[in-house]
Order: structure tokens, then sequence, then C-alpha cells
């Protein structure tokens, strides 16, 4: 009888659900979301991006800039106080911005855009040019 | 007395060392591995952005020569009003038919959109004359600009 109970005991033992290679998935899954995940940063006002028919599709990156309807402008939630502040910042991050994504407002004056696109082309070292894009809104 | 109590001591932890290796308890640490997982997986976003592709001539001096393309003004709006009038090539055009205007003009000029436009006009309608460009097939769109210095 009691042997029979240490029998049956060890054969739930080997049962068991192998852990191991369960955690070695569910690290590699960690892993590569950790590393693909770009986390959204909302800007310190709101922005009501226009609509359009046409759309072209630009993969998500860090360093959005936003303008809202009064030409305040910010880069992900750092607000940049004047253009100069957001010439450097884009200077100093030049490596990292291949597109620049310029989410502005339906009712953002054009000068106040037109004035960003123009700064950030001049900050650009690169013979090409700093790539360019109005975002638009997401629905149809 | 005392060291014979230390000796049977240290015997008794040695055998429940032996008895009882110490193991890594994994149950916490997988259950914060899953919390970690399930917060990347929840606000991992994968959707493109929309948006519209501006194409910008290279940086320098502009070019002393004329472009050739299409070009529009667009005025400031009048107080209260939201969107300012637009001129194509001389002629006062609106929105509805500036699709039509596009896909007329000759083909010479259809290769570049110049948006003329004066600072307070708002960047809604930018995007909708860029829209409309875009769908017209003109792929290029440049802005004119005062230079300054």
């Amino acid at each position: 009888m009691a042997l029979n109970l240490a029998k049956r005991r060890k054969r739930e033992d080997e049962d068991d659900i192998p852990m191991a290679p369960m955690i070695d998935c569910v690290f590699l899954l960690l892993i590569f979301f950790m590393v693909s995940a770009v986390m959204k940063v909302p800007p310190p006002f709101t922005v009501t991006l226009p609509d359009s028919a046409t759309k072209h599709e630009f993969t998500r990156k860090k360093f959005n800039l936003f303008i809202n309807s009064d030409g305040r402008i910010s880069i992900d939630d750092q607000e940049m106080l004047t253009l100069e502040d957001m010439e450097l910042f884009i200077a100093a991050h030049e490596n990292q911005i291949t597109t620049l994504i310029i989410k502005a407002d339906k009712r953002a004056k054009h000068g106040d855009v037109i004035d960003v696109v123009e700064r950030a082309k001049m900050r650009s070292s690169k013979t090409e040019g700093l790539e360019i894009a109005f975002a638009v809104s997401e629905e149809d | 007395m005392q060291q014979v109590g230390e000796a049977k001591l240290s015997l008794l932890a040695t055998k429940i060392r032996e008895r009882k290796p110490p193991t890594l308890s994994m149950a916490p640490m997988i259950d914060c591995v899953f919390l970690l997982l399930i917060f990347f997986m929840v606000s991992t976003t994968f959707s493109p952005i929309p948006g519209l592709r501006v194409q910008l001539p290279p940086p320098g001096k502009p070019s002393p020569d004329k472009p050739k393309g299409l070009t529009v003004r667009i005025a400031n709006p009048e107080p209260g009003e939201d969107r300012g009038t637009m001129v194509l090539n001389d002629a006062v055009v609106q929105v509805d038919e500036m699709f039509n205007q596009f896909i007329n003009a000759p083909d010479e000029a259809t290769n570049m959109l110049i948006i003329q436009s004066e600072r307070e006009v708002l960047h809604e309608q930018i995007v909708q004359v860029m829209d409309i460009a875009k769908q017209a097939g003109i792929d290029k769109i440049g802005f004119a600009i005062v230079a300054r210095d």
C-alpha cells in the first residue's frame, strides 16, 4: 500500500509539465517585445491631425514633432520653447532621425509648420536632405 | 561542554544542508517575467503612422531658374473663415475643381506642384491640396518660401 503510494507520487512528478522550455520561450518573447517596443509619447498639448484620402505609411519611430494650433512645438513630450531649441535638438539626434514626422494640428498655421520644416531641413547635413512627412489622421 | 555542543550543532547543520541542497525558486521569477511580457505586448504598437511625404529640394541655395510645374497660391483666410482663396495659374480655383484642373494640366507641368501659401493659412487646407495633388498623380510637392537673411 505504502509502496503503491510512493510509486504513484513518483509518476506524478515525472508527469509534471517541463518548465524550462516554456521559460526559454517566454524570455525570448520578452526580449523581442522589449527591443521592438516604441512607446507612444503624448505631447504636452492635444493635436488633431488633418484628414487625407491618400496616405503613405511610415514606421512608428521615436522623435515625432508635434505642432498645435497656437504654434507650440514639441518633440515627443519635450516642449521646444524656441525654434533654435528645436534646431539644436534635431542636430543632437540627427543620427536617430531618418524621417521627421510632423504631426501638426489641422488648425495649425502654415507659417509655423513651414518654419519648422525649413529649420529641420537646414540643420540636416545629409546630402539628400531629411525626409519630412506630414502625419494625417488614422481614420478613413 | 560548550565545544562539544558546538560541534554537534555544526554537524547538524551540515546534515541539514546535505539533505536539502539550496534551490533557486523559479516561480516568482517566472511571475515577474510574465508580467513584463504582458506589459510589453500590450504597450507595443506595430501600426504604422499614416502620412504624406513632403519632397524638398536639397539644402543649399535655391536654383535661380524658375521651376517648372503647377503653382497654387493660397491667401490668408478672411477673419472668421477657415479657408483662404486659392489661385492656380492666375485663376481662382475651388477645392472641388482642383482635381480636374490638375488632371487636365499639360504633362510637363504635372511633375511638380509648388504651394505658395501665406502664413495664416490653416494646415488642414494645405494637407487637402496635397491630398488632391497626390490623387491626381503629382508626387513632388514643394513649398515656396521667402528667402530670409
